[in-house]
């Protein structure tokens, strides 16, 4: 029976001064990957490694490796570490747990912002560079597959990616509680801040009708218009390009309100009341706060926006529970795949010796059948197949619903005469394995990946 | 004349009510527990169900009846709770409103267990009832009533969701709500055709009361009521036709039509006299 172990660390119990030396840099992963899979047992495994955490996976048919083989491991693979005690950091898990931790991995449930989707990636490329080496096989393989499908599920059946948590994806949140579509409303940007950037780039994928910009530095303003596709205006029209636009995101350094009351009233009323949205992202402030009190307008500063991050974090986590259901259903179903495959090999067996039996007796009957037409011969290879799979078909059935079973399993051998070396000669699933890298990798000596 | 519902249209409505009232516990539990999207279909697979059935008994209520019939109040409760159901289904299915579901199945489920109440009563005919224009008065009205609770119940979620964008309150809740844009559109969309119902209503009944009494507008409580009633909503569409008039004034206006609408129907069918009687 292949079992699974995964052992690291993340970002959860590791502070970040241990995180970041055992990170491995991406152009040496290969050689890390090989040297695990030197090691005795392992028939495949899989490295992953980001600023939050370093997985190990192995697969191995005899007992899981322990702790100390992933310590002994990690710490030939940075011997800068070798005074560090990176024990009481290190996880350990195996079979189901090891499972349900990889597919959580992999859907975003363990990430430090839950949902995030960097890591559905970097797991995949994690999965590719395995691959590509050579040292996945059906069980990682498998393994791979269904967690990629949780991790879809999870973002599709559940609100999990659909919470922005961050700041300028916010705004664009809160603009969509507001109006019903962008595409017919007009984005005004006072200052070209970075923030006011991110979120005139969020707003063109949104598909707004038009952007303006308005700078003090007109030939700065020009310039970043003409990037962003938008119109720039000089800021003495500040009251019409007001009364023009549904949404104003404002990051200027000014000192001063350049938003007051009056202009917004003013504003509001050349709009004929429309509603409009304004976030207020600088510091000091531009717009004067009292303007949230009039009608139809709607006043956010950057605390505002945090509060809607956080409000959308705790949101997430609260997903998670529902998306922790998916994860047990998916690993159920590879629960249910796993007993299938470990009565394979014995139904497997079972077939080729009783064929092997089959073609004897039909080459002892050669004789015979050789004076038969062609079609009768043919009729008779079809009987024998066909009454050998109906009388297996119970067997087979037996060994299919009690997987694992040894009574089975001992049953089957000697009741069909299954020679001891039956499973042995079957053809293995490993891949081939590397001579086995004994030496600690040169390249870490010292070396603390970004 | 007023009949008592049969043994098999009551369990048809009991079982129409048992729908409503699961529609709205599912949906009510897709957003306070479940995480999960497309969690309100249960709640609208349950309220297709129980329209079906409603259906199947006012089909039968009629035939028995020979016509459509809309006289009385039970059977004026159950054509509105019936119009409110289809109403938010068609909503639901063109644009995804399935948090209107948990203010309009409770409405429904109440207006059906009102008939139930109703159900074993008999009485006289109502003035008019066999006249073809109060049929289509009646209907008109009713639809015009289920027109109004939909813009009223839009203007709630409007003001909710506007007191939560101003107060800074992001809860399930207010992630769960669409945008106050779409809501006002609504609104004015539903209070234009609950506008148009209640016109065309009176115009069948100012017809009849012509035929039949010579008067144009009946000028008793009845008919003061109504033309109350119609000529707010007649300010609500002009006023919502003016720029500017829009978001919180239109949801305050449309609230306070509603209410007047229903005050009117039960005010004239429970105090000044039911049925259809004019005067």
């Amino acid at each position: 029976m292949l079992r699974m172990t995964l052992a690291g660390v993340n970002h959860k119990k590791t502070p970040i001064e241990v995180r970041e030396k055992l990170a491995y840099p991406k152009e040496h992963l290969d050689e890390v990957i090989r040297t695990l899979n030197s090691r005795d047992g392992v028939l495949e495994c899989m490295v992953l490694s980001t600023c939050n955490r370093v997985e190990i996976i192995t697969v191995t048919t005899g007992s899981n490796p322990d702790h100390s083989f992933f310590l002994d491991f990690l710490k030939n693979t940075h011997p800068s570490l070798a005074q560090v005690n990176i024990a009481p950091y290190l996880y350990h898990l195996t079979g189901e747990e090891a499972i349900r931790h990889f597919f959580e991995v992999t859907a975003s449930l363990d990430s430090m912002v839950v949902g995030e989707p960097q890591i559905t990636g970097q797991v995949k490329e994690a999965y590719d560079r395995a691959k590509t080496l050579g040292y996945t096989g059906l069980f990682l393989n498998q393994l791979f597959q269904r967690a990629i499908s949780a991790s879809k599920r999870v973002r599709t059946e559940t609100a999990i990616s659909h919470l922005p948590v961050s700041i300028s994806y916010a705004a664009c949140q809160l603009a969509r509680k507001i109006f019903q579509t962008m595409d017919d409303k007009n984005v005004l940007l006072l200052g070209g801040g970075d923030m006011a950037q991110l979120t005139a780039r969020h707003m063109k994928k949104m598909g707004v009708r038009s952007l303006t910009l308005m700078t003090r530095d007109s030939r700065k303003g020009m310039a970043l218009a003409s990037e962003y596709e938008a119109t720039y205006r000089p800021f003495d029209e500040i009251e019409e390009a007001l009364a023009d636009s549904d949404m104003i995101v404002c990051s200027t350094g000014a000192e001063h309100y350049l938003v007051t009351t009056e202009i917004a009233e003013k504003s509001l009323a050349k709009r004929g009341r429309r509603s409009m949205f304004m976030i207020d992202i600088a510091v000091p402030r531009n717009i004067d706060p009292e303007v949230a009190r009039l009608g139809n307008l709607f006043l956010y500063n950057v605390d505002d926006l945090k509060a809607v991050v956080e409000s959308n974090q705790k949101e997430r986590e609260f997903e998670a529970h529902a998306a922790g259901i998916i994860i047990s259903e998916e690993l159920q179903s590879f629960a249910r795949w796993q007993e299938n495959r470990s009565s394979v090999p014995l139904i497997q067996a079972l077939k080729e010796h009783t064929e092997k039996i089959r073609q004897s007796e039909i080459e002892r009957f050669q004789g015979t059948f050789a004076t038969l037409p062609p079609e009768a011969r043919e009729k008779i290879e079809i009987l024998t197949k066909s009454l050998l799979n109906k009388i297996l078909h119970p067997a087979y059935q037996t060994i299919r619903h009690s997987p694992g079973s040894e009574e089975i399993w001992e049953w089957t051998m000697k009741c069909y005469g299954l020679p001891e070396n039956a499973l042995e000669s079957l053809p293995q699933e490993k891949i081939s394995k590397d001579p086995p890298v004994s030496t600690p990798i040169p390249f870490l000596k010292g070396e603390s990946p970004a | 004349m007023e009949v008592p519902l049969s043994p098999f249209e009551i369990l048809l409505i009991k079982i129409a009510a048992g729908f409503y009232f699961g529609a709205f516990v599912l949906l009510l539990g897709d957003i306070l527990f479940s995480r999960v999207k497309h969690g309100s279909l249960a709640g609208v697979t349950a309220g297709v169900g129980g329209v079906l059935v409603h259906t199947l008994a006012l089909f039968i209520h009629f035939t028995s009846m020979g016509h459509v019939a809309l006289a009385t109040l039970r059977e004026a409760v159950s054509f509105f709770s019936w119009s409110l159901v289809v109403s938010f289904l068609y909503l639901e299915h063109q644009r995804k409103g399935s948090l209107l579901g948990i203010l309009i199945f409770p409405v429904s489920f109440g207006a059906l267990l009102f008939v139930l109440g109703e159900g074993v009563k008999s009485g006289p005919a109502r003035e008019g009832a066999e006249s073809l224009l109060v049929r289509l008065h009646s209907i008109l009205v009713d639809l015009g009533l289920a027109s109004a609770t939909i813009a009223f119940f839009l203007s709630l979620l409007y003001l909710l969701l506007e007191t939560f964008l101003r107060k800074k309150i992001f809860n399930t809740l207010f992630n769960r709500l669409p945008s106050l844009e779409f809501l006002d559109r609504l609104n004015r969309e539903f209070n234009g055709l609950g506008f148009l119902f209640l016109t065309l209503g009176l115009v069948f009944v100012i017809i009849w009361s012509y035929g039949t009494f010579g008067v144009l507008w009946p000028w008793g409580k009845r008919g003061s009521w109504a033309f109350l009633v119609w000529f707010l909503y007649l300010g609500l569409v002009l006023l919502r036709l003016r720029k500017g008039f829009q978001g919180r004034q239109a949801a305050y206006l449309s609230i306070a039509g509603f209410l007047l609408f229903v005050v009117t129907i039960l005010a004239v069918n429970l105090f000044v006299g039911g049925g259809h009687s004019v005067l």
